[in-house]
């Protein structure tokens, strides 16, 4: 569950600072972006620790930089809060080792999983209030946001579900 | 760098850029994160009140056994939400079953216990205190603390029983043990004839040798048996014991020098120990059980290591007195001579019982003509070392760790060297 939430993390954070910058015409520095989310990847396999706060910063960055130039807010926001939920789930991933099997990992995770979820959620929300006070609303954003929602829901019902 | 310091230098890095930019969306972009590091901060873990209990199955052990521990862990404090326990094992111990570590939610003033099976080899570990790292939800405000507690487990090194071991130190205690004294008087060995005292025994007398000098009676002597002061040197240095592919012969010099001490100490004799190894430790002589358990306790403990030559070791006259017994248990070829030179020429009778490097590396490195060669010069310079020391009259014992150290010990040490007999029986004779 935690890998999944991660790998999908990664995923949204990288691919949003990439979709932003290659929207405004960029090419080499989405490549960047995509070689390095690999490398982010496949960092906590290979107990590379060092990758995920570096990672972190760099997501955090290049949204800064994008909101200085104007690209749009929605996925330089999506891009910082993601790398936040990987972050967390890098540092989650760690501590699920110390679980004995015998004890309540699922829960844990589960509550330590929603817990973000909400708070991602509330990134969101307030990423979304600044492109409509902005008017910078696109179809392309609300896809992003559904799908997003639909991830969310279809993870809840599977914890229901078991 | 810590979670929370890492997460508040990027809050104030996106605030100070978008201040500086003049950027709404920019410092917006720190809401995120400030919204994290507050559900963090909100119900962070409090002052730790915590005290641990621990259960040993048992305290000593042979290599091999298991070992259960149980640890009850209380909170006296507020709930705490992730708390990781963390009891540190040495690396000579295994868990088999369960773990060492928790990560567990302990409500108020509850407790949690769990256990965990540990099996390992020879060593000593004190259980004196569990780690405790608490943490806030999301991993942020991190509190640490050691809760004390009390154990020790002990692994002992196997003991292998050895009925005698004949040595023929050249000074014996007063006291009456199976060491030959070099003492005519009452015994079991014929050691000499003298004339008749009055308050001999009739069945002492040498009717044979008094016939034939006439007018004067003979009485037989036996040789005084008695106890003896035996310093035993395990030779724990690391260039002569560990070997490539992380394989020591040192566990088979341990296991000599307890069968050694056991056996000498069975009967009677007043022994000492000093380890040469990674630490250099010295057990001072004594007698019977409690001298015994010293010595296992000090060779469990016992370590190779990185230590100088024999040349600068000293032996205390206080610990081992010159004209007693000196065994050393050390695989050999790190320029022992010098120092067993020095040692004989104080008068100390000399030991060497030498687990056989060259057979045990040779074992190790598989069968193909170089190694073959290889082992055969080895071995070939390792005769000339044991025949010179053989020459200096040193008694050696050369053992196969292949094979049981009982079978080394009986074929070598049963009895005393006949060239050694012969020596101190000629000493003795020439004193008097």
């Amino acid at each position: 569950m935690t890998g999944l939430a991660l790998v999908s993390s990664i995923i949204i954070s990288i691919g949003s600072l990439a979709w932003g910058y290659a929207g405004m015409g960029l090419v080499v520095i989405p490549r960047w972006m995509i070689a390095f989310g690999a490398l982010w990847l496949i960092s906590p396999w290979r107990g590379w620790r060092w990758v995920s706060p570096v990672a972190l910063f760099l997501s955090l960055l290049f949204a800064i930089i994008g909101l200085w130039l104007s690209f749009p807010i929605g996925w330089m926001f999506s891009g910082a809060i993601f790398a936040l939920f990987a972050w967390d789930m890098t540092e989650l991933r760690s501590k699920m080792h110390f679980l004995a099997a015998r004890e309540d990992a699922k829960g844990m995770e589960r509550r330590h999983l929603a817990r973000v979820s909400l708070l991602a959620l509330g990134g969101l929300l307030v990423a979304s209030m600044f492109i409509l006070w902005w008017r910078q609303w696109t179809s392309e954003w609300g896809n992003f946001l559904l799908g997003v929602t639909l991830l969310g829901l279809t993870q809840i019902i599977a914890w229901f579900r078991k | 760098m810590s979670r929370i310091a890492l997460l508040a230098a990027l809050i104030y890095l996106i605030v100070l850029a978008g201040l500086a930019t003049l950027n709404g969306a920019m410092v917006a972009l720190a809401l995120p994160l400030v919204l994290y590091l507050l559900a963090g901060l909100w119900r962070g873990p409090e002052e730790l009140r915590l005290t641990a209990e621990r259960t040993i199955s048992a305290e000593r052990i042979a290599p091999g056994e298991t070992v259960m521990v149980e640890i009850k862990v209380i909170n006296h404090g507020n709930s705490l939400e992730q708390v990781l326990l963390h009891d540190p094992l040495p690396a000579f111990l295994k868990t088999i079953e369960g773990a060492s570590s928790r990560l567990v939610s302990i409500p108020a003033s509850e407790s949690i216990s769990w256990s965990y099976t540990v099996r390992g080899r020879r060593g000593s570990h004190y259980f004196d205190e569990i780690q405790v790292i608490a943490e806030d939800r999301l991993g942020l405000i991190v509190k640490r603390a050691a809760l004390p507690t009390r154990g020790q487990l002990l692994i002992l090194p196997p003991v292998s029983r050895i009925r005698h071991i004949a040595i023929q130190p050249r000074e014996t205690r007063v006291y009456s043990g199976v060491i030959p004294a070099h003492q005519g008087g009452t015994g079991i060995e014929f050691f000499g004839l003298r004339e008749y005292h009055a308050g001999d025994s009739p069945h002492h007398i040498n009717w044979r040798v008094s016939a034939r000098q006439g007018e004067v009676l003979f009485s037989n002597e036996y040789e005084q048996e008695r106890v003896a002061d035996v310093g035993i040197v395990l030779d724990g240095r690391r260039r002569v014991n560990d070997f490539s592919g992380g394989r020591s012969i040192f566990e088979d010099s341990v296991l000599a020098a307890v069968a050694v001490a056991s056996s000498l100490l069975a009967e009677g004799n007043r022994v000492g120990l000093f380890i040469y190894g990674k630490r250099n430790k010295w057990t001072s002589p004594g007698y019977g059980k409690y001298q015994r358990e010293r010595i296992m306790q000090d060779l469990a403990l016992a370590e190779t290591g990185e230590t100088h030559n024999f040349k600068t070791l000293i032996v205390p006259r206080r610990l081992f007195p010159p004209n007693s017994q000196i065994i050393l248990i050390s695989p050999l070829g790190g320029g022992e001579m010098e120092l067993l030179s020095k040692l004989h020429a104080r008068g100390y009778q000399l030991l060497v019982i030498s687990p056989d490097p060259v057979s045990f590396e040779a074992r190790g490195l598989g069968e193909n003509p170089s190694v073959k060669l290889a082992a055969r010069i080895a071995r070939l310079q390792r005769e000339v070392l044991l025949r010179d020391l053989r020459h200096r009259g040193v008694q050696v014992v050369n053992w196969d760790v292949s094979k049981p150290f009982e079978q080394a010990v009986r074929a070598s040490l049963s009895r005393p060297a006949a060239f050694l007999h012969a020596i101190q029986r000629g000493r003795g004779v020439g004193r008097k």
